[in-house]
C-alpha cells in the first residue's frame, strides 16, 4: 500500500479505498486476512482508530467481516459486489464524460476497438519484461 | 432598614445560587484539568470487538491560554490523523469542540456524574461537512491520579456508531 495520503478526504475513508483496490485487483482475495489494526497503524504512522474506522467501513459494507479474537478477513462475494457497485459508479459518473469526449473528437467504434487492442498488446508486453526481469527461483 | 436587609439577603440568597451552579460546571471543569499530563494505553471498539493491546493509544491533556482551556491530543509522533479536542467553559456549560480527521467540528455539553468521577458530553451540533462521519459522544472516568478511561463514539456514514474505549495510565 502506498504510504502517502491526500488532503482530499480523510485517512481512514483512503485507507478503505485502498483495500478496496487491492480486493478489486486480487492482490486481496475472499477469505484472506486484513492485516492487523496495530500493524497497519505503526507501519502507516496513523492513528489505530483511524484504521479501525476504515475497516469498520468495510464492515458496514459488506466487504469484510470480523472474526472473534481473530481478526478482519475478506467476505466471500467481495469481489463481485464492488465491481457491481464500481461498474453502476463508472456508468452513472465517468461513462457520460468519456462519451461526451468521444462525441466530441468524432472517434468511430473501430477507432476506439484497435486503441484498447495495441493497448492490450502493450500491457502484455511490458508485463513479459517485466517477468523476465525477475530473479530467477532457486531449486 | 429592614426592608433594605431583606433586599441584600435577597441578593446574597441569588448570588450564591448563582455561584452554586457556576461552582459545578466549574468543578467538572477542574475534575477534568487534574488530567493534564501524557497517557497511553489499549482500546477496545465496538461492534469490531476489536482490542488493540499494548501501548499503542497515545494520549496527551494540556490546560493552556491561563488554564480558560483544555487542549486534548490523540498523539504520537504528530502524525497527520491526530484529532484535537478543545474543552472550556461557555457561561454555566461545560463544552468540548473536537477538531475530528473527518474534517468537521461537532461540540459537545459535558455533565458531571453524582460521584464526580465521570463527565459525559453529549452532541450539541456540528460545524462542516458530515459526509465522512463524525463524533458524537465522549464520556471521561477518573479512575485515580494515574489511571482514566475514556469513551468516544463515532458516528460513522449512515448514522451506525462506532464505539472505542481507552485505558489510560499517566506516562508523566
Amino acid at each position: 500500500m502506498d504510504r502517502e495520503w491526500n488532503d482530499s478526504q480523510p485517512i481512514y475513508r483512503q485507507l478503505r479505498d485502498r483495500v478496496v483496490a487491492m480486493i478489486l485487483d486480487g492482490v486481496l482475495k475472499e477469505g484472506d486476512p486484513l492485516p492487523s489494526v496495530r500493524n497497519v497503524a505503526a507501519e502507516y504512522r496513523v492513528n489505530p482508530l483511524t484504521v479501525l474506522k476504515g475497516y469498520q467501513q468495510l464492515v458496514d459494507e459488506q466487504l469484510v467481516e470480523s472474526k472473534r479474537g481473530r481478526g478482519m478477513f475478506i467476505n466471500v462475494g467481495a469481489r463481485n459486489l464492488l465491481l457491481q457497485g464500481e461498474r453502476q459508479k463508472f456508468l452513472a459518473e465517468e461513462w457520460p464524460r468519456v462519451y461526451a469526449t468521444i462525441q466530441r473528437l468524432g472517434l468511430g467504434a473501430e477507432e476506439l476497438l484497435d486503441a484498447a487492442t495495441s493497448q492490450s498488446s502493450s500491457d502484455a508486453a511490458q508485463s513479459k519484461t517485466t517477468e523476465s526481469n525477475l530473479p530467477e527461483e532457486e531449486s | 432598614m429592614k426592608s433594605l436587609r431583606f433586599m441584600l439577603s435577597l441578593v446574597l440568597l441569588s448570588l450564591s445560587t448563582l455561584a452554586f451552579g457556576q461552582s459545578d460546571t466549574q468543578k467538572s471543569f477542574d475534575k477534568l484539568k487534574t488530567l493534564a499530563g501524557s497517557w497511553e494505553g489499549n482500546v477496545t471498539t465496538v461492534p469490531q470487538d476489536a482490542t488493540i493491546e499494548g501501548k499503542l493509544t497515545q494520549v496527551s491533556l494540556r490546560a493552556t491560554s491561563m488554564g480558560n482551556a483544555l487542549m486534548h491530543e490523540m498523539t504520537m509522533g504528530g502524525r497527520p490523523d491526530d484529532p484535537i479536542t478543545m474543552l472550556y467553559l461557555d457561561g454555566d456549560r461545560l463544552l468540548l469542540t473536537h477538531y475530528c480527521d473527518a474534517g468537521n467540528r461537532p461540540r459537545m455539553a459535558g455533565k458531571m456524574s453524582p460521584d464526580g468521577k465521570t463527565v459525559e458530553f453529549s452532541f450539541l451540533d456540528v460545524a462542516g461537512s458530515t459526509q465522512y462521519g463524525h463524533m458524537y459522544h465522549a464520556v471521561f472516568t477518573v479512575i485515580d491520579a494515574n489511571h482514566h478511561a475514556e469513551d468516544w463514539t463515532f458516528m460513522m456514514p449512515g448514522d451506525k456508531p462506532m464505539h472505542a474505549h481507552m485505558d489510560l495510565q499517566r506516562t508523566k
